[in-house]
């Protein structure tokens, strides 16, 4: 019984530990969203969602409204549209 | 000997009292110990993920770090001079001699290096008093008091890092390694950085209208940027790059350096 517990213990333990850390990728890739849009001279105060198209081509939710395509160009390019 | 005696009785009465609780207590220590062991794992654990959070580097900077990040930028709006004479190694004549500002002595070794092209050269005089930059402001104010207080010279001297001036190959190099920033805004800076580098060889080379102090103005937004992306995230390489913002415009303002470092 007593080790029945202590297994269901550490597999809540590891299922929120692993859940904490796909939560921890998702703020850094908004973060940089975010910069990368505000270095283009465009307004987001926050990136409130970022829906992955393809590699490197996001479309992107800002808190204030504004919605962005963030991608890389053939030539290397950062490119931000606002949509 | 009177606690003693007093303390006897009460442990003669304490199996009479709570015999029953201890028993109990024992029986249950045995079920107990797991659920004791996951709990102390389970606050392992929790004190591991408040540990792991902080990972980037710079985000706890050590002591010396933490002092030159907050001495950096006093020295740097105080005055520019230090950086640029630990970066610019002294190239010749009169520029070198002259410790005095760092758009000075680009204005000098420009005219030393291109003497056909008379135009940008008041420009840089007059640059610092057109940029809306803090640094451009404050070397403009040492340029117009050129014999500003020797001892305030020593005293901003002492108090600079001794941290070397970073040349355009080590920021970027420094730029690509840090963690502060993620790949899309590396992309972006470093496409932003060509653009200006482009602007730069096409002012050098006699192409376009750019004037030199449209370029410092230019140069300082850019660094602007790229500062606050990293004060919080890499305080230690925006530190340096605040101290070395004179030596790159040194680098990028004398056509000689610049085809020597970016071409």
């Amino acid at each position: 019984m007593g080790r029945r517990i202590f297994v269901l213990v550490l597999t809540v333990i590891a299922v929120f530990g692993g859940a904490r850390l796909l939560r921890a990728e998702e703020p850094s890739m908004a973060r940089d969203l975010t910069a990368t849009i505000a270095l283009q001279g465009m307004p987001c105060d926050k990136v409130v969602d970022a829906k992955r198209n393809a590699d490197s081509d996001y479309t992107v939710s800002c808190k204030d409204g504004n919605h962005y395509h963030v991608f890389v160009d053939s030539t290397g390019r950062v490119v931000v549209k606002k949509l | 000997m009177s606690a003693a005696v007093q303390r006897s009785p009460d442990t003669m009465q304490l199996p009479g009292l709570c015999a029953g609780y201890v028993r109990r207590l024992e029986a249950s220590a045995h079920t107990m110990r797991p659920l004791i062991i996951a709990g102390i794992l389970c606050f392992l654990v929790l004190i591991g993920c408040t540990h792991a959070r902080p990972t980037v580097p710079g985000a706890a900077p050590t002591e010396p770090e933490r002092a030159a990040s907050q001495t950096v930028p006093a020295s740097a709006s105080g005055s520019a001079t230090p950086p640029s004479e630990t970066a610019l190694p002294a190239p010749t004549g009169p520029a070198a001699a002259e410790p005095d500002n760092g758009s000075k002595t680009t204005a000098q070794s420009a005219a030393a290096g291109s003497s056909s092209r008379p135009k940008p050269k008041p420009s840089t005089l007059k640059s610092p008093g057109n940029a809306p930059a803090a640094a451009v402001g404050s070397s403009a104010a040492a340029a117009a008091k050129p014999s500003a207080a020797p001892a305030s010279d020593t005293s901003t001297r002492q108090s600079t890092p001794s941290s070397p001036a970073l040349d355009l190959r080590a920021l970027e190099q420094r730029l690509k390694e840090t963690q502060a920033i993620g790949l899309f805004t590396k992309l972006s800076l470093k496409n932003q950085v060509d653009d200006l580098l482009n602007q730069f060889r096409a002012f050098h080379g006699n192409q376009g209208a750019t004037t030199l102090a449209e370029l410092r103005q230019r140069y300082d937004l850019l660094l602007l940027k790229v500062l606050s992306l990293l004060q919080d995230g890499d305080p230690a390489l925006a530190a340096a790059i605040s101290s070395s913002r004179e030596a790159l415009w040194g680098i990028l303002a004398d056509p000689v350096k610049f085809r020597q470092t970016v071409i």
